[in-house]
């Protein structure tokens, strides 16, 4: 044990000897010997604790925050590549494990006046929203049915735009259903690909339907006026949480962090240059965290080393950093027929949730490392972003707010924040699409829609 | 296309006027029109396009052209604020079209995917005067003898003579407006040379055009009360080629009577250079990273021809 303790001591010594004498803090002028540390290069716990802070020193005093994000991912070791689109059962519940997420069914209380022609049922409302840990997680997925089926029609008559009058409900309607048109029925399309029936057709219209609403929606949101919208962006996060023991290999039985990466395409995304507003105050407690007792590899997940990579969509140089809105696009491989033929109705939900909870995660956190935080320095003001998931005719809705970065092993035992996530179940927009015209359109949902690109900070 | 736009020309019967038409240029001088600091939003468009959008140090053009793109018309959407029309606007991409005309017993077609189509409900107003239509008549279309003038075109058996604007009838936004020609190929040889990406854009505006006025008019050739107007651009990403193309008869068959007009803007370059990353010589940094030789008058013929139309 103490043999592969110190080679792997020395290797690290290896890595960071170099380093270690420009880092040697200047002498105090009255003292005529330098400070009684412990050595750098010992193969003892203090010379390792050492090691680490001068890491951490070093991360703290980087000039830029490219040079901190480069030193945050700059050593490359096995890590388990986390897919917010995944088949895997009850995905949700791993996934709030790994990011310390407490997921609270229904969407959080707007606080903007109304100004919406829609039959108001607000009481309920209110009532929901401060519900404590009753709203537990591990409950999530049996809970919401009839929770948010109640909690979506009590958001119908939600405030929309301050001070601006009444939102033309049917000139939007009239503009969704034209994208939905021009995508199925009007323009003379050849047969989808084989698998490919997401590009051929709910994309586009995903597309379509964003940028006419955003271009309309322009005038009531000033934000929206100044976004940036990116069609396939790349978002990408690294992060550690927890702790496990190596299994094999020269370095078997050692303690190690584990290392989580996600690399995420959403179809759309929207930018912002300033932030959204806070929904809940930092330190607020709406649940528990689910505690699972396996390895992240159960799920099943896999490592992979290669480059860590910390993105939202653009650099850091570009002045839209924060984010508002981003649209995924559920694949053709996890669509609801598959699911219901194999008798996992409970799971199609599992797909939206795990999808809009790593995604905003990811998104929020990449954030939050872009304005100079990680989890040595953790945020000291929450990172809010909102996120639709869709398949074509099913909207799921979904709120993050980002209270905490630090989720390793150190320095999570100190934090009582949570990162809290809402979410709503999937609804159909539309029920059918056949002579060119729109049976069933479902007003709530683009409410709900128009809501999301509508909302901004209070100042604005 | 072997003549580049000469030999468009003589295929589509049309005139070249250089320059944009009066209409088009005073929508462009017009400081209503305007978004407010529009400068330094197009600027930071291509810093996100060339600069800021890949994980990579330097993106690849397959990847800014269509980027640059699409956050330019993010920017022309914007101006709905001003002018709720503006909303009444569809981008159709993967779009087919298929025209079929006579020229001098040789039989023409245009046919495929071309490029992005923004359709519009209302049509754009004819740019050319009656006088001006008129005038075309005298106008003489250069033939290239001895060279023939379907040199470079694909021969093929066609089966059926297709004429169709790629939507079905009852389509609200009926009237195409705009296409958009993006040259995003990352190697030289495979995009097309501004002088072929203009025979191109010609090749398929008259296309549209045509379509439509079969739709609207019937097959047989005559020349239109009311001439159709397609815009058209092309880009690679750094330069810019405008064009507005006027329909004004489907008598194609004979090489005199009246002609159909265009107006090409050729060559406007956007942005001089893009420097990704400090050219650093001897340790001492010569050109910080950003955008050289920005020329704001590119993006305004751009947003000139989006709001064509409306205004």
């Amino acid at each position: 044990m103490a043999a592969y303790r110190g080679r792997r001591l020395l290797w690290q010594g290896r890595c960071w000897f170099s380093q270690t004498e420009s880092a040697v803090p200047p002498q105090p002028a009255d003292s005529l010997y330098p400070p009684v540390v412990a050595s750098a290069t010992a193969k003892s716990k203090a010379a390792k604790r050492r090691r680490l802070e001068h890491f951490h020193q070093r991360v703290h005093a980087a000039a830029s925050v490219e040079e901190k994000l480069r030193l945050y991912g700059q050593r490359q070791r096995p890590k388990y590549m986390v897919y917010p689109q995944t088949f895997a059962l009850n995905a949700d519940r791993w996934y709030q494990s790994f990011t310390k997420t407490v997921f609270v069914p229904g969407l959080p209380p707007r606080a903007a006046p109304a100004a919406v022609k829609a039959p108001g049922v607000v009481a309920p409302e209110a009532a929901k929203a401060p519900e404590p840990a009753a709203a537990v997680a591990p409950e999530a997925a049996e809970a919401p049915e009839p929770g948010t089926a109640a909690s979506a029609a009590a958001k119908t008559p939600e405030p929309a735009a301050g001070a601006a009058p009444c939102l033309d409900m049917g000139e939007l309607c009239s503009l969704a259903c034209d994208a939905l048109l021009q995508e199925s029925f009007y323009q003379n399309k050849k047969r989808p690909f084989l698998y490919r029936d997401q590009d051929h057709t709910p994309g586009p219209f995903l597309t379509q339907l964003v940028s006419t609403l955003a271009a309309s929606l322009c005038g009531r949101n000033p934000l929206l006026a100044a976004s940036s919208l990116d069609l396939k962006p790349e978002v990408h996060y690294y992060w550690h949480h927890g702790e496990e023991v190596v299994v094999h290999g020269h370095r078997k039985g050692r303690v190690d962090p584990v290392r989580f990466q996600i690399d995420d395409k959403p179809h759309l995304q929207i930018r912002v240059p300033e932030q959204l507003p806070e929904i809940v105050p930092l330190d607020s407690d709406l649940g528990d965290v689910p505690v699972i007792d396996h390895k992240p590899s159960k799920l099943p997940l896999f490592k992979k080393q290669y480059e860590n990579k910390v993105f939202i969509g653009s650099k850091v140089a570009d002045p839209c950093c924060y984010g508002h809105t981003q649209f995924h696009l559920i694949p053709d491989k996890l669509n609801r027929k598959r699911f219901i033929r194999a008798n996992l109705e409970d799971q199609i939900e599992v797909v939206y949730r795990a999808n809009g909870i790593a995604s905003l995660f990811a998104w929020t956190a990449a954030q939050a490392m872009y304005q100079g935080f990680w989890n040595e320095a953790d945020a000291t003001r929450p990172f809010v972003s909102q996120a639709v998931v869709t398949d074509g005719k099913y909207f799921a809705f979904f709120c993050y707010q980002l209270n905490t970065l630090a989720l390793t092993v150190e320095t999570i035992q100190n934090n009582p924040r949570k990162n809290i996530c809402w979410g709503t179940d999937s609804k159909p927009l539309y029920d059918v699409v056949e002579n060119g015209s729109v049976k069933g359109f479902n007003d709530e949902v683009l409410l709900q829609l128009v809501h999301f690109l509508l909302n901004r900070p209070k100042e604005l | 296309v072997f003549q580049g736009v000469r030999q468009a020309q003589w295929l589509t019967k049309t005139k070249l006027v250089e320059g944009l038409p009066p209409s088009v240029l005073s929508i462009v001088d017009d400081p209503a029109h305007q978004l407010e600091d529009y400068e330094e939003r197009v600027k930071r468009v291509i810093s996100h396009a060339r600069l800021w959008d890949t994980t990579e140090a330097i993106p690849k053009r397959e990847h800014y052209c269509p980027v640059l793109f699409e956050d330019l018309i993010h920017l022309c959407r914007l101006m709905s604020v001003k002018y709720p029309s503006l909303t009444k606007r569809m981008l159709a991409r993967n779009y087919k079209i298929a025209a079929t005309w006579e020229r001098e017993s040789i039989l023409l077609q245009v046919r495929g995917l071309n490029g992005i189509l923004m359709n519009s409900v209302a049509p754009i107003p004819p740019v050319a005067s009656k006088e001006e239509i008129l005038a075309t008549e005298e106008h003489v279309l250069e033939t290239f003898y001895p060279i023939s003038p379907t040199i470079d075109l694909q021969e093929v058996n066609v089966y059926q003579e297709l004429n169709s604007t790629g939507f079905r009838d009852g389509y609200p936004y009926s009237h195409p407006h705009t296409l958009f020609f993006l040259e995003s190929a990352n190697i030289r040889p495979n995009r097309f040379r501004p002088e072929q990406l203009r025979a191109k854009m010609l090749m398929f505006a008259f296309g549209n055009a045509l379509a439509k006025a079969k739709v609207l008019y019937g097959n047989d050739p005559k020349v239109l009360e009311q001439p159709i107007v397609v815009q058209s651009v092309g880009t690679d990403g750094q330069l810019f080629q405008f064009m507005v193309f006027q329909l004004n008869t489907t008598d194609l068959v004979s090489g005199d009577g009246i002609k159909n007009l265009v107006w090409i803007d050729s060559d406007q370059k956007l942005y001089e250079k893009a420097q990704c990353i400090s050219e650093v010589k001897k340790r001492v940094v010569t050109k910080p990273a950003g955008i050289y030789g920005f020329q704001p008058d590119t993006f305004k013929k751009f947003l000139a021809l989006y709001l064509h139309g409306t205004v």
